[in-house]
């Protein structure tokens, strides 16, 4: 077992008030949902910034 | 905390003040904008009213607030007290007297020039200097925040600095280095055509070396909401942050990319050429990277918050969340307007489409929704979470803060979203009054008025925050004594050097920036434009 | 926390972590390229024709005296518009231009920084005195256009605008020295 590092001083303000048990549960499953999530927002807004590129801006003519 | 309490209240009151001040003014301009209020005003009322606006919201709101919350996090996440108390509220002062003398130039018809004040164009010496003044007293918050940092570093040897005032403190940074372009213009060329030491003025250089400031100011004005979205939202959600280094490397790339690119804001401009812009193009797409990481992140630790109350499924855990929840309720409100913005964002940045947006509505537009709604958005929140620990009282009900978020949210998408439509018709900036007898800028009409009816939610909904900000002072429930900072799924016990401070960075920042603004700036030095004549507005 | 799960844990969230910005990375480095293709087959460019000029002698002689503004159509038929954008007006008020045909646009100021677009169009440059702004394209359909100043120059700013009036080549008809007016409507 390696020398732990002296245990932080506590500050008040970051106590944890979750039980570890129930955090490696949930931690089977995330970020699961997150990647969904951010997966299609990104996939809209990549979507979108072509579409506006195809279909509003090139149609307005050819600048140099 | 007493000591700095007081200290925080006064920048935030201060930033508050000035933003309910512009909102109202932000409605009459939008009035007198549209059809409805087509033949009220003059040119001279309405730039007056732009220029105050502007510089309130933009310099006012945003540095006095960033201020206010660096203070309240540097004791709060570090656990001691500030050190320099006596030169924060010299600073502060300081401060004060600098927006007393923009203000009153702005209100005297001197000054207006706008908050971008480009010249030739030039205001009374005045208004410079007083913009100057919140500069500096901005600068020694730096200084604080940076001695905050190395003296708990020095108590704590070995140890990872609290996220909040790593990010607070790459923020500081970030501001140093970027407050560095506008205070040349201002100290070299503007402050001097100003009091009339000199009658002409380099166009070409003045153009560049405000740029150099107008990316990164945007990322400091948005760096506090990602502070509070990584180390309050988490807590406040009930759930944990789902990686403390990717916050870390966040603020290290929001400190990095954001300075060299500031050349995209002159993709339209004629003194800089090809190469130039390209390169800016490129290099402004890493800036997108920090944003990335956090619109996974940032879920992720919801997650965590949602399932451990039980939600289930791919999305059962978003319901899930406690929405009731002013911090969970704005971030969530604050991500749908960064998609909307954020496309936007990445619209005007392209070598492109630039041409497109460039000085339309579609500018203006953008700015609101991603400043206006993303970032202050979480300003609201910031303030609600930290006014309890300031003020020693809670809120006696959560149901006005609610409303007003919705009503802000609301106001805002109104506002913004047909006006982005109208930059696109070819709505251009900064117009007085439209003439709308044109069949082109008639058919504008209906939207324009969408947007106003946006504009008036908005003032609704700042005048509902600052109620509950009074009322909260006279409230009887005592403040929460909970933790307010998210812990990390994996607490970090040691983080590496480049983790935990920023002298790689400053390093990295020095080459990129000679780099990127190194021969755009000394072209003007070898070779100065020909020099345009200083015309004053007075 | 105990280490066994402290460490899976850890290992859990760099891979995923990493595993997100990879994915990412890929999608917007193929958006990137798609973006650079097309702007490099269509020749599409910001205006970056760094040109100087000064400001403070531009109505005495040269491109920009006053007998010299407006459209001009050259021996080789190119097309060319000179505009000096001043406060608070475009000189000439109205310019013609042919539709179907590359045109460029030559603008420049005496005074303080104004800017222009087209409606409707990707027109769009700054105008900054010291320097010739310059844009190339094609108009694809004929009508009226708006041409506003789009950057404020002070309090005349939002009266500031020109009309191009963008011509059918059978209307487009260069004079002898030619020139182009607008049509009369």
């Amino acid at each position: 077992m390696p020398v732990d590092q002296p245990r932080p001083a506590h500050n008040p303000l970051e106590e944890s008030h979750i039980d570890e048990v129930a955090l490696s549960t949930v931690l089977r499953t995330v970020p699961l949902g997150a990647a969904v999530l951010a997966g299609s927002a990104v996939a809209l807004v990549v979507l979108g910034y072509l579409a506006i590129y195809l279909f509003v801006f090139l149609p307005r003519g050819i600048v140099g | 905390m007493r000591g700095v309490d007081r200290l925080c209240l006064a920048h935030l009151w201060l930033a508050f003040a000035a933003f309910v001040g512009a909102a109202v003014l932000g409605v009459w301009q939008m009035w007198v904008r549209s059809p409805l209020g087509a033949h009220t005003g003059t040119p001279g009322d309405y730039y007056m009213s732009v220029t105050a606006h502007g510089v309130a919201m933009a310099y006012v709101l945003s540095t006095f607030f960033i201020m206010g919350f660096g203070y309240f996090v540097a004791v709060t996440a570090l656990q001691r007290p500030l050190p320099g108390q006596g030169w924060a509220w010299a600073a502060f002062v300081a401060g004060v007297i600098g927006v007393v003398m923009a203000l009153v130039s702005i209100a005297l018809g001197k000054a207006s020039v706008l908050f971008t004040f480009y010249p030739p164009l030039t205001a009374t010496p005045w208004f410079y200097i007083g913009l100057i003044l919140v500069v500096a007293a901005s600068w020694v918050w730096c200084v604080l925040m940076f001695v905050s940092m190395a003296a708990w570093k020095r108590k704590n040897p070995g140890r990872p600095v609290p996220l909040a005032m790593f990010g607070t403190v790459a923020n500081a940074l970030m501001w140093l280095w970027t407050t560095a372009g506008v205070a040349a213009e201002l100290l070299y060329q503007v402050v001097p055509a100003a009091m009339g030491f000199v009658q002409t003025v380099d166009v070409g250089l003045s153009r560049t070396l405000f740029s150099w400031t107008l990316h990164a100011i945007v990322y400091f004005w948005l760096i506090p909401a990602y502070i509070a979205f990584y180390t309050m939202l988490p807590r406040a959600a009930g759930g944990r942050l789902y990686s403390d280094t990717m916050g870390r490397l966040t603020f290290i790339f929001f400190l990095i990319y954001s300075l060299p690119v500031g050349l995209h804001h002159l993709l339209m401009d004629p003194e800089h050429g090809n190469g130039t812009k390209f390169i800016q193009v490129l290099l402004t797409a890493f800036v997108a990277a920090p944003t990335v990481l956090t619109i996974f992140t940032i879920p992720a630790s919801l997650e965590i918050a949602g399932r451990l109350r039980g939600g289930r499924g791919v999305f059962g855990w978003i319901a899930a969340l406690p929405w009731d929840r002013p911090m969970v309720l704005a971030s969530g409100l604050s991500f749908v307007m960064l998609g909307f913005g954020g496309l936007g964002g990445l619209i005007n940045m392209a070598y492109g489409m630039n041409a497109m947006v460039h000085n339309t509505s579609w500018v203006t537009a953008h700015f609101h929704l991603i400043y206006g709604g993303t970032v202050v958005i979480m300003y609201f929140a910031i303030a609600y979470e930290i006014w309890p620990r300031l003020t020693g009282r809670q809120h006696e009900s959560f149901s006005p803060l609610r409303w007003q978020l919705w009503l802000w949210f609301v106001g805002m998408m109104v506002m913004t979203l047909p006006w982005h439509w109208l930059g696109l018709q070819g709505q251009w900036r900064r117009v007085a009054n439209f003439n709308y007898d044109n069949p082109i800028i008639a058919s504008w009409g209906p939207l324009v008025i969408v947007s106003l009816a946006g504009g008036v939610l908005l003032l609704a909904s700042a005048l509902l925050f600052v109620r509950n900000l009074v009322v909260l002072h006279r409230s009887v429930q005592p403040a929460p004594t909970s933790p307010l900072y998210a812990l990390a799924v994996v607490p970090p016990r040691h983080v590496p050097a480049a983790l935990n401070g920023f002298g790689l960075w400053n390093v990295l920042v020095l080459a990129s920036m000679l780099m990127a603004y190194g021969y755009p700036i000394a072209q003007f030095v070898i070779a100065p434009s020909p020099s345009a004549i200083v015309h004053r507005t007075e | 926390m105990t280490d066994q799960p402290r460490e899976t844990h850890e290992r859990w969230v760099l891979g995923t972590e990493l595993t997100w910005a990879f994915g990412v990375g890929v999608l917007v480095a193929a958006t990137i390229s798609i973006i650079v293709f097309t702007a490099l087959t269509l020749n599409i460019n910001p205006p970056s024709n760094v040109e100087r000029i000064d400001p403070k002698t531009l109505h005495l002689s040269g491109e920009f005296s006053e007998q010299n503004l407006g459209t001009l159509v050259a021996a080789d038929g190119t097309v060319t518009a000179r505009i000096i954008a001043t406060q608070f007006a475009f000189v000439p008020h109205c310019i013609a231009l042919p539709r179907g045909r590359p045109v460029t646009l030559r603008l420049a100021s005496p005074d303080v920084i104004h800017g222009i677009l087209i409606t409707g169009t990707n027109v769009n440059t700054m105008v900054v005195p010291g320097y010739v702004a310059q844009v190339h394209t094609e108009f694809t359909k004929s009508g009226e256009l708006l041409m506003p100043c789009h950057e404020y120059c002070g309090l005349g700013h939002s009266e500031m605008w020109a009309t191009v009036q963008v011509l059918s080549a059978a209307e487009f008809k260069p004079d002898s020295d030619g020139r182009v007016s607008c049509a009369r409507r």
